[in-house]
């Protein structure tokens, strides 16, 4: 039965002309691939929405799917914000996605094993040796081991963005611990829960099959002589920001999460305490940083990893994934010559564009950058999380000053981009009861095993909630929502 | 003529409160290599213990050591025997001056040579010092490196005490001595302000010659001659490296060495005492 609203869902939408939307075209009239999905919700009210969305909200709570953020005085526990109109990729366009983000994982695996081999890649002069040299994550214990299986980047996020021109841009590859995949299936859980009819409609890809992946992956670059490999989810603990995705992470696998504690080193293998007493370890998807893993080598006063589990990995003994040091090539300054990476190891054109970057290490470059502060995005090179970033046009002349000041004391601690406009999508606001459009962006996850690759279809597109903001990272309060690969129609 | 070493190494540790689950990693071994031959090589400790040999970086090994039951005292002793060959450390010929220099500036030597060209956070040369020394080019990079040796030790004095392991060459240089580490250190930091790779070098002196630092472990340069390879400095004393010196590991600064590191879970204080003797068998 169709009930007749009173208050039709869309009708407080307001289309600025000037974003790119995905779901209207420039006429205001609703996109092929949504027509379906907006008759559906058009039979809803708005208010069958808002409680829709109020419950939503409570089952995301109680099951303990939140995360923290951190800001100079206090630690909040949130919950992610999540948002009920899912985006559509179309099949077409996921299969450049999908390409383009593996050439990457493998270009940047290639870049690894060279920058911590024989670095052909310097002594040609393609990629400048200061640029490592002085970055922090370059880590020389890493010079000459050779991972299991020849993978450092098991797993990458890439973070892309549809522009106005209706192109993907990749704005960073996050190589190091990404986070976020367990609210893309937590997101497809809620949305399956509130609005199960609509699958019936589109013919979706499922994300479900992550897990079963990354275990399959972690499992392929096991040590050399093991079988039936035993592997672990490795956490810093509950305090955490992403401790929920450790443990969600550790259950779908079907194995084990441990601390630092429940590990211990011992002739080179490295062992878990169990009630049944010592247990081998042979693979650790570890979500603790580089620095902590192991304080006989790192940060000596780190009680987050395990002493001796470097010197058990030099010996081949236990991989670590993804690989220490692989943050050295998700710098942002590295991020500028990936067009060149993906050229020197692969012959390939990149299939995604990078954004147009200024290297502010690069004085020619840095002249640009100072001069057109109110145009460009600023942003250091090694933090993650959105922390750090200045958005040229919101700052005040004062602010402008301070950022030119903060540039000139270190400027190979930045680069600068012109101000991409981010797509935009219709967003459920509470405040105003009615959607409205937010920029949004999308985080892909692929995964690089020995002779094996997965891309995991769908992501996470992260929504900034604010009216006009840019910055969707969920440490700056972005939402999200569920992302549906649609399927090839035969 | 080769010389055969005793050396004996000790470390005792004391703890305010009684400590469980302690663990410690030690890099102590002499190198076993062409021209300094490890005989034998053993290691104790007072209080019951496992212990493994474990990787340390740039190939070398490490003794990693894990005690059974909770320790207020515990003493660790390490008894090596070495053989070393006779060093001359004149005994080599050199390139011409200007291949040396030209092959410094390459990019494909800088890139081979990165990891000891970069300063460390214990190396980087404070702006007051980086004019105080100048290459001069119509001398060998050798000649060059002795010089470098004068240079730090007339900048510094031996005086224990006044420097820790983690003192910047910043407050090195403001106060008045150091000990080796610092002297290895600032010859680094000031051949790789140069574009000439050097290396901190961890190992044993043979003691009995009056030479600062032979009741302890030593610490001195190795640099890179172009064409010849590397060559060792001892800053300290400033001499060249020859038999006297047997070699542990180098690595980019101290902390890539440091003789031991402990990870205990205690709320008191602790304190480490060591030492060492290196004796000649006649």
């Amino acid at each position: 039965m169709k009930i007749k609203s009173k208050h039709p869902i869309f009708s407080d939408y307001e289309k600025d002309p000037k974003l790119f939307d995905e779901i209207f075209d420039e006429e205001g009239k609703v996109k092929k691939i949504y027509k379906k999905l907006f008759e559906i919700y058009g039979n809803h009210s708005i208010e069958d929405f808002e409680a829709l969305n109020k419950k939503a909200k409570a089952s995301f709570f109680n099951q303990g799917i939140t995360f923290q953020v951190y800001d100079e005085h206090q630690q909040k526990e949130k919950i992610f914000p999540f948002d009920l109109f899912p985006r559509i990729i179309h099949p077409d366009e996921w299969e450049i996605i999908e390409k383009g983000a593996l050439q990457r994982s493998r270009a940047l695996n290639l870049f690894l094993y060279d920058i911590y081999h024989d670095k052909k890649i310097l002594k040609d002069g393609i990629v400048p040796m200061d640029l490592l040299a002085s970055s922090k994550n370059y880590l020389h214990q890493m010079m000459n081991i050779d991972p299991p299986g020849g993978i450092y980047n098991h797993i990458s996020g890439t973070d892309l963005i549809k522009h106005s021109d209706g192109k993907y841009y990749v704005l960073e590859d996050n190589i190091r611990c990404p986070s976020g995949v367990s609210y893309v299936i937590c997101n497809r859980t809620a949305l399956k829960r509130a609005l199960f009819g609509v699958f019936d409609h589109y013919s979706t890809h499922t994300v479900t099959n992550y897990a079963e992946n990354l275990l399959e992956i972690i499992e392929s670059v096991k040590p050399q002589g093991v079988d039936q490999p035993n592997c672990v989810v490795l956490t810093p603990g509950m305090f955490n920001s992403a401790y929920y995705e450790h443990s969600y992470l550790a259950k779908a696998m079907g194995v084990q999460l441990v601390e630092g504690r429940d590990l211990y080193v011992d002739n080179n293998f490295v062992y878990m305490k169990t009630i049944r007493g010592p247990e081998k370890v042979d693979v650790i998807y570890r979500r603790v940083d580089d620095l902590f893993l192991d304080p006989f080598v790192f940060h000596p006063d780190s009680a987050l990893g395990v002493p001796g589990l470097f010197s058990a990995y030099q010996h081949g003994n236990v991989n670590i994934v993804n690989a220490p040091g692989t943050g050295v090539a998700d710098d942002k300054a590295v991020y500028t010559y990936m067009p060149e990476i993906i050229d020197y190891y692969l012959g390939e054109e990149p299939i995604l564009n990078n954004v147009k970057t200024y290297r502010c290490g690069n004085p020619d470059e840095l002249k640009y950058v100072l001069e057109h502060i109110p145009e460009l995005v600023i942003k250091p090179v090694d933090e993650a999380g959105g922390y750090g970033i200045s958005i040229g046009n919101r700052l005040s002349k004062k602010e402008i000053e301070a950022v030119k000041e903060q540039i000139k004391a270190d400027p190979r601690k930045y680069i600068a981009q012109p101000i991409l406009s981010l797509s935009v999508h219709a967003t459920y606001i509470e405040d105003s009861g009615s959607f409205e459009q937010r920029h949004i962006d999308l985080r892909t996850f692929s995964l690089l095993g020995k002779d094996k690759e997965f891309v995991l279809k769908g992501g996470l597109t992260r929504v900034a909630l604010q009216k006009g903001n840019l910055v969707v990272n969920s440490s700056q309060g972005g939402g999200s929502k569920d992302t549906w690969v649609l399927k090839k129609s035969k | 003529m080769a010389f055969e070493y005793q050396i004996k190494y000790q470390a005792e540790n004391t703890y305010e409160m009684s400590v469980s689950e302690a663990q410690w990693k030690f890099l102590i071994m002499p190198e076993n290599k062409e021209r300094q031959q490890l005989l034998s090589s053993e290691f104790y400790t007072s209080e019951p213990c496992h212990h493994y040999r474990g990787a340390g970086l740039f190939g070398f090994s490490s003794i990693m050591v894990s005690c059974d039951v909770p320790v207020k005292e515990i003493t660790f002793t390490a008894d090596y025997r070495v053989l070393r060959e006779e060093e001359n450390p004149f005994d080599f010929t050199e390139q011409p001056p200007a291949d040396q220099f030209s092959a410094l500036d390459s990019m494909a030597f800088k890139v081979e040579h990165m990891l000891f060209l970069y300063p460390t956070a214990l190396t980087t040369l404070p702006a007051f010092s980086e004019s105080e020394f100048e290459p001069d080019r119509k001398k060998s990079i050798f000649e060059n490196l002795q010089d470098l040796n004068h240079w730090v030790r007339s900048k510094l004095h031996f005086k224990p005490n006044v420097t820790r392991v983690d003192s910047t060459l910043n407050d090195v240089l403001s106060g008045d001595g150091g000990v080796c580490q610092d002297f290895t250190h600032l010859f680094c930091a000031m051949a790789r302000h140069h574009g000439i790779p050097a290396r901190y070098v961890s190992g044993y002196l043979h003691q009995g010659q009056g030479f600062s630092g032979d009741m302890h472990m030593h610490a001195w340069v190795e640099a890179f001659i172009p064409g010849n390879g590397w060559k060792g400095f001892d800053p300290t004393n400033d001499l060249l490296c020859d038999h006297h010196h047997i070699k542990v590991c180098h690595g980019r600064d101290y902390q890539d060495c440091a003789p031991i590191r402990g990870v205990i879970f205690t709320s008191g204080r602790n304190e480490t005492e060591y030492s060492v003797q290196v004796q000649a068998q006649q």
